[in-house]
């Protein structure tokens, strides 16, 4: 019998969405060879931890990975850690590495994620600046949050606000600085960026919002202060900066790949080179709901690593996840379910104040997020609505299952 | 040799639904579902949310705080972050008792 599928392979990026995918290919008993390339020496492991228990050191590495080191090897599945890929030539179907070693492929997966932007902001190399995207930089922050005894966090987005709250749970002075007016504002606008606002001043982070960052002051090579434009001068003795990510793109640029703010992908996951597929957060989907859209996201990497494996496989289910995810924050559990970075309308469920409410996001009468602090299981049953007609009165009251209003 | 204790009232169990009770000091999740009752350690494995709290979707149990989700039958990791199965119980329903089955200790 001829064999059945594809022939091998190759999975760049060692990531979230590259191990769902290859859990999911020999889910679907694929048997063929898997080649899975990751620049960072570790096993696939999961990066929510990293600003939450990771951090402060109430998990271990062990413990955030995705699989056992040894599933891989159990599952015939070769790794190349610590390996960069540098391109990717479709035309003779190789993906090539940083030394020069090219692997064959029939079909490929890029799982490449992002990494932090990096803003012309004077003073970013000194010493005692760190960012968050790895498990060593994780480290870097907790042996700093050990040494030290107040930080500044510049930029109040998911990364940013995670951080003020895990330090601030380690005892430290957080003071935090962002352009916007309240935290996660660019995210989920300036409404529920108040209760965000409202928590961690509770928590008694000093917040500085409402002004770009200026610079980054150092004495002896070492940063000791942030300022912003309106002249705030903010002593620390480190400084967390999380000012968003960018897609890592480069092993596709010039493979005549198209790429535009993340590798672009149809609904199935494809790029415009047939048989090379991308997931994850450096995948731009043209999403059957929200358009094209980039998201950043444990669920919707999983998800997508899962897509992105049927597609391979010859599946042609357009992908279309509402998108969900999270944020902890002290003792507030935040979820999201849509993407809209407008709407003309915002629907209250709960109480603000309270700190246990749901804002439903609504575009010329369509839900198209849902945002919730301590609602987990209203935002859960909201995922079904999204895209959806909405009735305004029944999602505000209390009263109404809102598995019954998805007719569930 | 498992041991039925009895836990509640089946009448005051909510239909299609998830209620914590208390076996031997430990908490325990019963769903009462269309394919029958299923009984869970109320204690996600990933950041100890009550499980109870969460919702049924077609013979899982997602949790409410991250989408961890369980399948009712095994307690096996179907999705989401949890690092380990939840331990699972015998249950029947004897009358109007809810009775799940321990081993003692676990
Ligand atoms: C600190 C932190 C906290 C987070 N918290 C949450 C949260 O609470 N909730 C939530 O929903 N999401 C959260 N996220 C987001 C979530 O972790 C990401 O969306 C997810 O990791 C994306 O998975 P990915 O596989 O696309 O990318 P990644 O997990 O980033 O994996 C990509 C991998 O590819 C490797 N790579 C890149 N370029 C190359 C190359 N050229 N060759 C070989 N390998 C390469 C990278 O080194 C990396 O290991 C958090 C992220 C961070 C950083």
């Amino acid at each position: 019998m001829a064999p059945v599928g594809p022939g091998a392979i190759v999975v760049v990026g060692a990531g979230l969405a590259a191990a769902s995918a290859v859990g999911e290919l020999r889910r679907r008993e694929f048997d063929g060879r898997i080649v899975l390339i990751g620049e960072e020496p570790l096993p696939p492991y999961e990066r929510p931890p990293l600003s939450k228990e990771y951090l402060r050191g109430e998990r271990d590495l062990g413990s955030v990975l995705v699989r056992p080191a040894s599933w891989y090897g159990e599952q015939g599945v070769e790794t190349r850690f610590g390996t960069r890929a540098v391109a990717l030539d479709v035309r003779s179907r190789e993906v090539v590495l940083a030394d020069g070693e090219r692997v064959e492929f029939d079909r490929a997966l890029v799982a490449t994620g992002a990494r932090n932007r990096r803003l012309p902001i004077p003073g970013l190399d000194l010493d005692g600046v760190l960012d968050l995207r790895t498990a060593p930089d994780a480290d870097r922050i907790r042996e700093a949050a050990g040494r030290g005894s107040r930080a500044c966090v510049v930029g109040m987005g998911f990364i940013g606000a995670e951080v003020a709250a895990s330090l601030r749970t380690m005892g430290l002075d957080v003071a935090a600085l962002d352009v916007f007016g309240v935290p996660l504002e660019r995210a989920l606008g300036p409404e529920v960026g108040r209760a965000i606002d409202s928590l961690h001043r509770e928590h008694g982070v000093e917040l500085h919002m409402g002004s770009p960052v200026a610079a980054i002051e150092g004495t002896g090579g070492r940063a000791r202060a942030v300022t912003n434009e309106r002249g705030d001068r903010v002593a620390c003795d480190f400084v967390v900066v999380g000012l968003g990510v960018r897609p890592n793109v480069e092993p596709v640029e010039g493979s005549g790949i198209e790429v535009d703010d993340g590798i672009l992908v149809d609904a199935h996951l494809e790029t415009t080179a047939p048989g090379v597929f991308a997931a994850g957060d450096v995948a731009r989907h043209r999403h059957p709901l929200f358009g094209p859209v980039r998201v950043e996201h444990y669920d919707n990497a999983i998800r997508m690593g899962v897509a992105a494996a049927a597609g391979i496989l010859g599946e042609r289910e357009p992908f279309a996840d509402p998108h969900w995810f999270w944020s902890d924050q002290y003792e507030a559990n935040l979820q999201v379910v849509g993407v809209a970075s407008e709407w003309d309308r915002l629907v209250i469920r709960g109480s603000v104040e309270e700190r246990s409410f749901v804002a439903f996001s609504l575009s010329a009468g369509r839900l198209v997020m849902a945002a919730g602090v301590n609602r987990g299981r209203d935002v859960r049953r909201a995922k079904k609505l999204i895209g959806r007609e909405a009735d305004a009165e029944a999602l505000a009251d209390e009263g109404t299952d809102l598995r019954e209003l998805a007719g569930v | 040799m498992t041991e039925f204790r009895t836990v509640g009232s089946a009448g005051d169990h909510p239909e299609g639904g998830l209620r914590a009770y208390e076996v031997d000091g430990e908490p325990v999740a019963v769903a009462r579902t269309e394919a029958g009752w299923f009984a869970f350690h109320d204690t996600c494995t990933h950041n100890a949310c009550s499980l109870a709290d969460g919702d049924l979707e077609d013979g899982t149990v997602v949790c409410v705080c991250h989408g961890g989700t369980y399948d009712l039958r095994t307690g096996e990791v179907l999705a989401g972050p949890p690092p380990e199965p939840v331990r699972t119980y015998p249950v029947r329903v004897e009358g109007d008792e809810i009775q799940v089955g321990t081993e003692g200790s676990p």
